[in-house]
């Protein structure tokens, strides 16, 4: 006994002395989350290849596999709890303009209970963010986005991996393949495609698969993704976003800004709501002052920064707080335009009760919209009608959605014609092309999507408020191998969160530049000061660990 | 009138066992790791909003006054508001019961029918080489996952040879004008076919192996050999006096498989794409949509219950012996 604490304690001297003086405690493990394999079988992948990696570094790294309830639960709840978090951004048509993520992800203002989760706090950052939102030239903004990208890209609050591919697919002898509109950063499957796809023969029904349940077709109501596929149909805007992803005039003859903080909307005329009644400029003022009214909490921060709507004839004048440049993209392209007579009377029943306007579903939902509603099964099917008297008319007689959560069943009724349009594959591409090779009938198009996944690191807490530390991270993981091994090549790698999709706004040279590799990455943290110990990397100087492992 | 008393009593611990399963319930979903604020993280997503929706989910009152309001609220027979669709449980389930006891039932009866008969056949013709090459075979069907069967039967049926549709109740955008439309219609018995027939296959085994097993006991008995001397033909003395007793257990099971099969028809309504209850309790918990996941276990508890406390009934009516007289 006495000689075994005799040899531990002669152990200890000569570590002691074989540390260089400047050297900090060794850094704890740290813990990277996922979600499982089962569900998210790429994600977990890249999880486990950036593990490896970080732990050529001399790292501890364990990875925890949790489902998404949980994840989300610690990482947003619990921002003090957790080390870094594989995480994603889906595309989404408003997504086009990079403000929401440019500021929401990263501004300061949301660190301590909106989306800046990973903790990043830098002045020069914040400062780069406002302007770009109050900057209407776009030659301008775009350079503020790019130096947005630039300072990302230095301090790496996350470590970016890839854009992924969407991929789609529809059979070519019922639709003409060249109606078949491929939205950057959205892929085939978007409202330009439902609006002007082109029957190829007698069958002149759209059928299309989802693997979600429909949780609402509510105009006021942001409740899923697949939803939305719903609502863009049969509610109007003022502006679309286009296939190249800018902004351009839909209900609106018209949009002109008459100084930084004024918007004129010329209404179009003739347009008329579903249950046949004129379209008025006092239902577009009545549609926006619903969507911040307190009734439809999602659409609300859409709409925060509007002043003042004013109607003078056919054109309404929008009067803003701020000067916001992505107003056109995320207020005027986002909000539904509703029926004052049909929503009117229903919002003031419900200013009285604790619900909001997202509990009320409308037997028959009314819109002025391309398509009209027509019916819904339950957790299995939503139909509609195309609006024959619409100033753009679809060229389907319906649209027809399907939920199907198996995805081999979607592959198969979309080989049996069951359906005609893959809206959504969860399976692997390879097998949808091999399908597709191997059917004749099938046309599959893969786009890279605005999206992105990336590991978030939790900048509360040593070593990860150390941007060289985040950095040596980063550098440490070749995306390729990412996208090859985990993505199977369908996706692109990444160091932006402003996609390659949208060609406007991304930087390229953020990308080009930055270098990959376990000796950038091993340079970059000699540099900073950390030491290799044993294996083991430590803190630089006499930095002690600070965190307690859990 | 001591009859009625029994039923009275049964009906007392049935609103205890109601009562029991509610709290679990309730405490379940809320010990649950997870979030139901979760499914709303976006970067719009703004303090106020999470603040305005905890409070409309009643989520920020302490735990005990949120059970008191729970249980008040389904006294009322009231479930609550689902969180996830914004609308009330109670409409959003009994949109979707019907197609799940249809699914349950229409398999059940098939598997039972088919399985209370060939278990009796195979008892008669035991130790011949039919009865020998048939029992591999049930087990067979009983070991084989749903899902699986499932798949190979859309396989076979349904995209290699085309005769039955591959998932849904109906056809693309056909419209029915109620569910008596629906459910009477060619189109929606197409589509039941293939799940019903996996749901079938798979639970055909027990009734035949316990209608097997029984009948061989039964064949054994003195009363069966009394008849046997007698007389009486075969076909009496295996359908009039062996089946008939032999039977009174495998109708419980039919009770209890009933509540099973309402838990074990969530992967075949996937793999079907059937809008029944399974699918939506799965997401419901996967959600942490606490009203609707409570709801739905408890309209499956409640079918249990009732079911348990018919066959309880039904063992008094077909067997005197049992009566509590």
């Amino acid at each position: 006994m006495k000689s075994v604490l005799k040899s531990a304690f002669a152990a200890l001297v000569v570590t002691a002395v074989a540390l260089p003086a400047w050297a900090g405690d060794p850094i704890r493990k740290i813990t990277i989350l996922s979600r499982p394999q089962a569900g998210q079988q790429a994600e977990f992948q890249s999880v486990q290849l950036i593990a490896q990696e970080w732990r050529k570094l001399g790292l501890d790294v364990e990875v925890r596999a949790i489902p998404w309830e949980q994840m989300s639960d610690v990482v947003w709840y619990k921002r003090n709890e957790w080390d870094s978090t594989a995480w994603q951004m889906v595309g989404r048509p408003e997504r086009s303009d990079p403000d929401e993520l440019v500021f929401n992800l990263f501004h300061s203002s949301t660190a301590e209970n909106g989306y800046n989760f990973a903790g990043y706090i830098n002045k020069d950052y914040d400062a780069t963010a406002e302007a770009q939102r109050g900057e209407i030239d776009p030659a301008k903004r775009k350079a503020l986005v790019y130096k947005a990208q630039e300072i990302l890209s230095k301090d790496q609050p996350y470590m970016m991996l890839v854009h992924p591919k969407s991929t789609f697919a529809f059979d070519k002898t019922v639709w003409k393949p060249e109606s078949v509109v491929n939205q950057s950063g959205i892929g085939i499957r978007n409202t330009w495609t439902f609006l002007g796809i082109e029957p190829a023969g007698a069958k002149k029904d759209l059928i299309i698969n989802s693997s979600d349940n429909i949780k609402a077709i509510n105009p006021l109501y942001i409740s899923g993704g697949v939803d939305s596929w719903i609502t863009e149909l049969v509610w109007d805007r003022l502006l679309r976003v286009g296939p190249d992803g800018l902004p351009k005039p839909w209900a609106a003859e018209s949009f002109t800004w008459k100084d930084a903080t004024t918007v004129d909307v010329k209404l179009k005329s003739g347009m008329k709501w579903h249950d046949g009644k004129p379209v008025t400029p006092e239902d577009v003022k009545f549609s926006f002052e619903a969507a911040v009214g307190g009734e439809a909490p999602m659409y609300k921060p859409f709409g925060t920064n509007i002043d003042t709507i004013t109607i003078n004839g056919d054109v309404i004048t929008f009067k803003l707080k701020k000067p916001a440049a992505s107003f056109v993209t995320s207020s005027l392209a986002k909000i539904n335009l509703i029926p004052k007579h049909v929503w009117e009377p229903i919002l003031k029943d419900l200013a009285a009760k604790p619900e909001t306007a997202e509990s009320y579903q409308e037997q028959m939902p009314i819109g002025s919209g391309p398509f009209k509603f027509v019916s819904w099964a339950k957790n299995e099917s939503v139909t509609l009608a195309a609006n024959k008297d619409h100033f753009n008319a679809p060229k389907v007689d319906r649209w027809i959605l399907r939920i199907v959560p198996n995805a081999e069943a979607a592959l198969g009724m979309l080989r049996s014609g069951e359906t005609n349009f893959m809206g959504e594959w969860t399976g692997d591409p390879q097998v949808l092309l091999d399908a597709a090779k191997k059917d004749g009938d099938l046309e599959v198009v893969s786009t890279v999507d605005m999206g992105f996944r990336y590991i978030a690191f939790n900048e509360r807490r040593p070593p990860f408020n150390d941007p060289a530390f985040r950095r040596a991270l980063s550098e440490a993981v070749d995306r390729q191998l990412i996208v090859k091994a985990a993505y199977k090549s369908f996706a692109v790698g990444s160091n932006s969160i402003v996609s390659p999709a949208l060609e406007f706004w991304h930087d390229k040279s953020v990308v080009d530049s930055f270098k990959t590799g376990q000796a950038v990455a091993a340079k970059t943290l000699k540099d900073a000061g950390y030491t290799l110990e044993g294996g083991k990397l430590h803190y630089p100087g006499d930095k002690k660990e600070t965190v307690a492992v859990k | 009138m001591s009859n009625f008393k029994a039923v009275g009593s049964r009906l007392l611990q049935l609103a205890f066992v109601l009562w029991a399963v509610v709290t679990i319930l309730f405490l379940m979903f809320r010990l649950m790791p997870g979030n139901p604020m979760a499914a709303y993280i976006d970067p719009t997503f703004t303090l106020e909003q999470q603040q305005q929706l905890m409070a409309q989910f009643g989520l920020d009152k302490p735990l005990w006054q949120q059970y008191l309001i729970y249980l008040g609220n389904l006294l009322q027979g009231e479930l609550g508001q689902s969180f996830r669709y914004r609308a009330p449980v109670g409409e959003r389930i009994f949109e979707l019961l019907p197609n799940t006891l249809i699914l349950t039932f229409s398999s059940l009866i098939v598997a039972y029918a088919f399985g209370i008969l060939a278990g009796a056949y195979l008892a008669w013709r035991r130790g011949s080489w039919v009865e020998q090459a048939a029992i591999p075979m049930v087990l067979t069907t009983r070991a084989m996952p749903e899902f699986w069967l499932g798949m190979v039967l859309l396989a076979i049926f349904s995209f290699s040879l085309g005769w039955f549709p591959a998932g849904g109740t109906r056809n693309p955008g056909a419209e029915y004008s109620g569910l008596l439309d629906l459910y009477t219609s060619r189109d929606f018995l197409a589509h039941l076919a293939l799940p019903a027939a996996t749901l079938a296959i798979y639970s055909q085994g027990l009734p035949l192996l316990l209608m097997r097993s029984n009948m061989l006991d039964v064949m054994k008995e003195d009363f069966v050999t009394m008849a046997r001397i007698k007389g009486l033909s075969n076909w009496t003395v295996v359908v009039r006096h062996a089946a008939r007793n032999a039977l009174l257990p495998v109708m419980t099971s039919f009770a209890i498989a009933v509540g099973y099969q309402l838990q074990g028809n969530v992967v075949v309504e996937s793999v079907f794409s059937w809008p029944g209850l399974g699918r939506e309790l799965v997401n419901a918990v996967a959600a942490s949509d606490y009203p609707l996941a409570q709801g739905a276990f408890l309209m499956i508890a409640l079918v249990v219950i009732f079911m348990n406390l018919l066959a309880d009934l039904l063992y008094a009516f077909l067997d005197p012996r049992i009566s509590h007289a």
